[in-house]
């Protein structure tokens, strides 16, 4: 993968502006009304994705590892601080007890066990990260010694993805069943519905997404970064350097699931609402194209292609329901196959065609430097 | 309702009616004729008492013909009528032909099919509203049921026969054992002498013979009756409903022995089930075999070529029928149809290759536009054929619409067979035999043509067949599509078991790659043999759990755990080739 | 098991490919310091022995012990037998090319293979100089921040030799080293080879005689023929070695 053309000088301030611009801008305009606040719950939920796609780019544009359970592991982020919030609900709820709504449809009359501790916001949080980094930890161990890898692992994650949206869909696991968490009120004490809690869990997103961005940043920038790639691109070749490459990539995975994670908890308060459908396999893909779309092997690459994926999306899905699909889809192959970095690889590929032009005028015969395949 | 008034008037007439018939009766034994029928029903219609219509009806019971049933059936439904004349006598009539100005109909008497003559000799025109039609109560159906019964007793049919046979014994109705003994005489189906016997001993349980219902115990024991599984186990739960010591011992044997059976049963079930779910999840899986097996691509829009070869066999059938009319992007398409009349039976057989050619094309297109540029980059091809497959999806929405449409599969899926009490669904027969025949085809196409020579030297060495002359453009582009076709024919197979819908595909396509991984890539005896075990493992699980869900999640958990001993599958194509 | 210490001693190996014996009751004994050359025809089993004592493949049957027995190598995989000391060149070129050839030696450098110390380990001052060192030797330090993707094939081949100084291995593998270089480099690889000898163990295997000759003056030369131990010897004497004539050299001076 070619390396950003932007130089690193106007790099940084562009960076720097954009970040202040979603942590403080935003948020002020919005306290003075210019931004609606619809606008800038969108906005959350955007980022919220945003943060999801690094996850993924992490794994997939830096390590090669392309995961279909991402998914996976943004709904269970989401349904463990949705946990919190529909115990949060209290006696609010339509069927006024202290269980979840959906608990006193099904019949129950006490809390399960493993709903007891969730009353706690700190157990919740820790949830937030134990839960789906324990599940990248299991499935990550038994899939990387026995080195699946490429497309097998696409292709075990999008099963392990399946079977948990199977399992959630159902109503004795007591997590909502179909329908999922929704209704939730308040958070930390303050009201959900109003537009000051919202503004605050956007700075949250904001500042999370900043700093998701700049610990992968340095992250990739560390002779780590410098493993991480090399197994991309010839993981036997690692392997015969003497790194442990299983675990390597272990770590990349947990961190990767943990970061989705994160950002699934807070998509869940600014959505108000997480159900099966957010893990199915399709979602995760739908996530990868936001990564492709954006370039993937740079870190702002997925987060530009995940908030103009969604803003299109918001705006086809009205504009053009009929065709949203079609646009997606097709952009989708357009992207893959004409722009392999995306978005952000566009004027570094506008380059290496202007020098090609360039290099067939002078009719030097200098060989492009094209990726050349593992040994 | 009878006018009681019109009951007594003919009380007098009928009691002469019955001697008299009942001197025919015995007159015409004495000759073995039976008196017609009709007339006995004539007399029991018009007969003056409930009770003396009851004794008539049952009369028929020594000789329950269809006729008979019959004629009852018409009398319950209210299709007979009655007609007093001046002198207070009735008479039972049918009316038949069409209606006059009047809305009066032609008459015919019951007791002996001739038209009704008035004095003058005219016949009669009777307005059904203006007569009573013969009621019944619900003694007199009881009664007309126990004829019924015999009657299906006697049936010639002997699945009939043997279902009526097996119905004498709910109730448990001590009643009914004489008539069943006598048929035990006369049968010769050996199946139905065991229905006999069966229900003989159900209604035996009931005796008050300790010794008697012993045995029977021990004939439902040895039958392995799975009718008298609830009846003996409710016998041995409940202490009070059975005293006797050895009974109860023999009932406890005898349910030892039917629950064996019943476990043998399900195990056969099981593993036939399991082996029907394998050949779906092999016909599903073996185009992916090729263009993911062999080729190496991930094509993510395998599902949607499976539901293309399923709205093939949809337009198929309804050009085979009244025509179709779509209306994709607000264009209105009308498809004109054959009104063939065989077509319900036919069109199959045109489906399956018009299927087949239909997906083949969609996917050499596909191949030609989009894939050929990603054979080397996997996970791209994946990404854009999920593209590919998005798209796909909405414009079967935008032509077909969002809703499944309807394929009615052939009458002859519907049938079973019963083998020794395990049911073998014809459709599930059919599922079997189809993926053998879709094996067969490609191991045929694969192993024994001159193209199949080819696809196996590509595969094997892309760059070595380049540089022997095989035109490996060709080549590819020729696998890519018999895959694709594969995947219609799977389609054309699952409208006939299943909805078709736009996501059709979607349901099927990560099970049809797990089949492939466990399989071992590039092997397809590997994907049949997994496709099976996958299967059956399924069945297996969903019968011990009885969810299919958690089912399921095992068997995805268990191919995780699989892949742990065997990382690349059932059979490894091994290689020196690093990566 | 032998008296005498050896550093890598392989016994009885046997392995085949979908019933093609690739390694064939193989028997080779190293003596650590040794540079130790490995000639044979094509499908003779050379990269396969190779494999087998690297962990890319396991071994039919047989035993590998590292180090006068203290380590099986059959139990270990190939991280671990590169922690050991074992480091390989492949036959063809195997570098990092989307990384600088500065980052590739980094890479190789010896030291901690942790998670923990790739994450906050910095590149000593120590490390920096060795890494200068080296480009020096194999001749890019002009070359030092392109991708390796973009050097020529015997640069490529020498950037690999270089992964294999920082590495500081006691056995060096290394697998036809002189393919695709000019005479002149060929004759500085072998220099470069035998400057190593003394310092660490090297196997090499070679097809090109005058190399094998210019690396093999001091040196044991194995000769492999259907992946068995054929003749062990001198130079001159494996040269004239009649079976070796005829399975090897016949051919080779024919194709010649």
């Amino acid at each position: 993968m070619t390396s950003n053309p932007i130089s690193s000088r106007i790099h940084g301030p562009i960076l720097l502006v954009s970040a202040v611009f979603l942590v403080v801008v935003m948020p002020w305009l919005n306290s003075c009304g210019l931004i609606a606040d619809f606008t800038l719950n969108l906005w959350g939920k955007y980022l919220c994705y945003g943060i999801m796609a690094v996850a993924i780019d992490l794994l997939w544009g830096f390590t090669g590892l392309l995961c279909l359970g991402q998914a996976l592991f943004f709904s269970l982020g989401g349904y463990m601080m949705g946990m919190h919030l529909m115990l949060m609900i209290g006696k609010l709820g339509q069927y006024k007890s202290d269980l979840p709504d959906f608990m006193v449809f099904l019949g129950h009359t006490t809390l399960p066990g493993f709903w007891q501790a969730f009353h706690s916001f700190p157990f919740a949080l820790a949830m937030v990260f134990l839960v789906p980094g324990l599940l990248a930890l299991v499935f990550g161990y038994l899939a990387f010694r026995s080195r699946i890898k490429g497309v097998y692992f696409s292709i075990l994650t999008q099963a392990l993805t399946y079977g948990a949206a199977l399992l959630f869909f159902r109503n004795d696991l007591l997590m909502g069943g179909n329908n999922g968490f929704t209704d939730f009120r308040t958070l930390l004490g303050s009201d959900l519905r109003i537009a000051s809690t919202q503004r605050i869990l956007y700075i949250c997103t904001a500042l999370l997404l900043v700093a998701v961005v700049a610990g992968c940043k340095w992250l990739t920038n560390s002779r780590f970064g410098l493993i991480q790639r090399a197994i991309r691109d010839s993981e036997n070749r690692v392997l015969f350097s003497g790194y442990a490459t299983a675990n390597f990539k272990l770590f990349i995975f947990v961190t990767s699931a943990m970061i989705a994670a994160t950002a699934g908890a807070l998509y869940v308060p600014q959505v108000g609402i997480i159900n099966p459908s957010e893990m199915t396999p399709e979602k995760s893909l739908e996530a990868v194209v936001w990564v492709a779309l954006g370039g993937r092997g740079s870190l702002y690459g997925p987060v530009l292609g995940a908030v103009s994926v969604n803003a299109l999306k918001s705006w086809a899905s009205r504009a053009y329901p009929d065709l949203w699909l079609i646009i997606l889809g097709g952009s989708f192959v357009l992207v893959v196959m004409f722009m392999p970095n995306g978005i952000i690889g566009i004027p570094a590929q506008f380059a290496a065609w202007a020098a090609r032009r360039r290099n067939r005028d002078a009719t030097t015969a200098a060989a492009p430097a094209n990726r050349v395949t593992d040994p | 309702m009878f006018p009681f008034s019109a009951r007594r008037v003919a009380l007098c007439a009928s009691l002469l009616l019955r001697f008299a018939l009942s001197v025919v009766t015995c007159g015409t034994l004495a000759a073995g004729i039976n008196p017609p029928v009709r007339e006995t029903i004539a007399a029991a219609v018009t007969a003056g008492t409930p009770d003396e219509q009851r004794e008539i009806i049952l009369t028929l019971k020594s000789n329950p013909t269809p006729e008979a049933i019959s004629w009852l059936n018409k009398w319950k439904e209210g299709a007979i009528f009655l007609n007093q004349d001046d002198a207070g006598s009735a008479t039972a009539l049918l009316l038949t032909g069409a209606p006059d100005a009047d809305d009066s109909y032609a008459t015919i008497k019951l007791s002996d099919g001739k038209p009704m003559l008035a004095a003058d000799g005219s016949p009669v025109r009777i307005n059904p509203k203006t007569v009573d039609f013969a009621d019944t109560d619900s003694g007199l159906r009881r009664a007309m049921k126990e004829v019924a019964d015999l009657a299906a007793l006697a049936d010639p049919d002997p699945e009939k026969r043997i279902r009526a046979i097996q119905d004498s014994a709910i109730g448990q109705n001590p009643d009914k054992l004489p008539a069943l003994e006598a048929l035990k005489r006369l049968e010769k189906n050996p199946k139905a002498q065991r229905a006999l016997d069966e229900s003989m001993a159900i209604i035996q349980l009931t005796s008050s013979e300790p010794a008697q219902r012993i045995e029977a115990c021990n004939t439902l024991g040895s039958l392995r009756s799975l009718a008298a599984r609830d009846i003996i186990k409710a016998m041995v739960s409940d202490s009070d409903a059975e005293t006797d010591k050895e009974t109860r011992s023999a009932a406890n044997h005898a349910l030892t022995e039917i629950e064996t059976h019943i476990a043998a049963i399900n195990a056969v079930g099981t593993a036939f089930r399991g082996l029907s779910l394998g050949s779906v999840l092999l016909v599903v899986a073996i185009g992916l075999a090729i263009t993911f097996g062999l080729m190496g691509i991930i094509n993510m829009a395998h599902g949607e070529l499976i539901a293309v070869g399923a709205y093939t066999t949809y337009i198929i059938q309804n050009v085979f029928a009244s025509g179709l009319k779509l209306s994709p992007f607000g264009v209105s398409i009308a498809i004109p149809g054959l009104n063939l009349q065989s077509g319900a039976n036919l069109y199959f057989a045109v489906a399956l290759p018009a299927s087949f050619l239909a997906a083949a094309l969609v996917g050499l297109l596909l191949e030609r536009t989009v894939i050929r540029f990603l054979y080397r980059r996997p996970l791209e091809s994946l990404l854009a054929t999920w593209g590919i497959s998005l798209v796909l999806q909405q414009l079967f929405r935008l032509i077909f619409g969002a809703n499944n449409v309807q394929v009615n599969s052939p009458l002859w899926l519907s049938g079973n067979w019963t083998i020794n009490d395990v049911v073998f669904g014809w459709n599930r027969v059919f599922v079997i035999v189809f993926a053998v025949a879709i094996i067969a085809v490609t191991w045929l196409v694969i192993n024994k043509t001159p193209l199949g020579l080819l696809i196996r030297a590509v595969m094997q060495n892309r760059n070595m067949a380049a540089c022997m002359g095989i035109r490996t453009e060709r080549v590819n582009m020729l696998t890519f599509a018999f895959g694709c076709g594969l995947a219609g024919l799977a389609g054309a197979f699952l409208s006939q078991i299943g909805n078709v819908g736009p996501s059709l595909g979607q349901n099927y396509i990560v099970d049809a790659f797990m089949t492939v991984v466990v399989g071992g890539v590039g092997n397809i005896l590997g994907t049949v043999i997994s496709a099976l075990g996958i299967g059956v493992a399924d069945q297996t699980l969903q019968q011990y759990l009885g969810n299919p869900v958690t089912g399921k999640i095992l068997v995805l958990g268990a191919i995780i755990l699989f892949l742990q001993w065997r990382p690349a599958g059932l059979f490894v194509t091994r290689s020196r080739s690093l990566d | 098991m032998s008296a005498k210490p050896f550093l890598l001693a392989a016994e009885g190996l046997n392995k085949s490919f979908d019933g093609y014996q690739a390694i064939n009751d193989l028997n080779f004994y190293l003596d650590e310091g040794e540079l130790r050359t490995v000639i044979g025809p094509n499908g003779a089993g050379k990269t396969t022995f190779l494999d087998l004592i690297t962990g890319r493949t396991a071994p039919d049957r047989g035993t590998l012990m590292w180090d006068d027995g203290k380590h099986d190598l059959l139990k270990l995989s190939e991280y671990q037998i590169y922690r050991l000391g074992i480091g390989r060149k492949f036959q063809t070129p195997t570098v990092y090319n989307d990384h600088s050839v500065t980052e590739n030696l980094v890479l190789s450098l010896a030291g901690s293979r942790g998670i923990w110390h790739s994450l906050f380990g910095k590149v000593t001052p120590l490390q920096r100089e060795r890494i200068a060192e080296i480009l020096d030797i194999i001749k890019l330090t002009g070359h030092a921040q392109r991708k390796a993707g973009t050097l020529a094939h015997g640069q490529k081949q020498w950037l690999e030799i270089g992964m294999l100084l920082a590495q500081e291995a006691r056995l060096l593998l290394v697998d036809e080293p002189a393919a695709g270089m000019t005479d002149e480099e060929t004759h500085r690889t072998g220099e470069l080879l035998l400057s190593l000898a003394g310092k660490h163990t090297i196997v090499v295997i070679e097809h090109d005689m005058t190399f094998v000759r210019q690396i093999a003056r001091n040196g044991k030369v194995t000769v492999l023929h259907q992946g068995h131990v054929l003749c062990e010897g001198a130079v001159d004497q494996v040269q004239n070695d009649e079976r070796v004539i005829e399975v090897y050299l016949g051919r080779k001076s024919k194709a010649a």
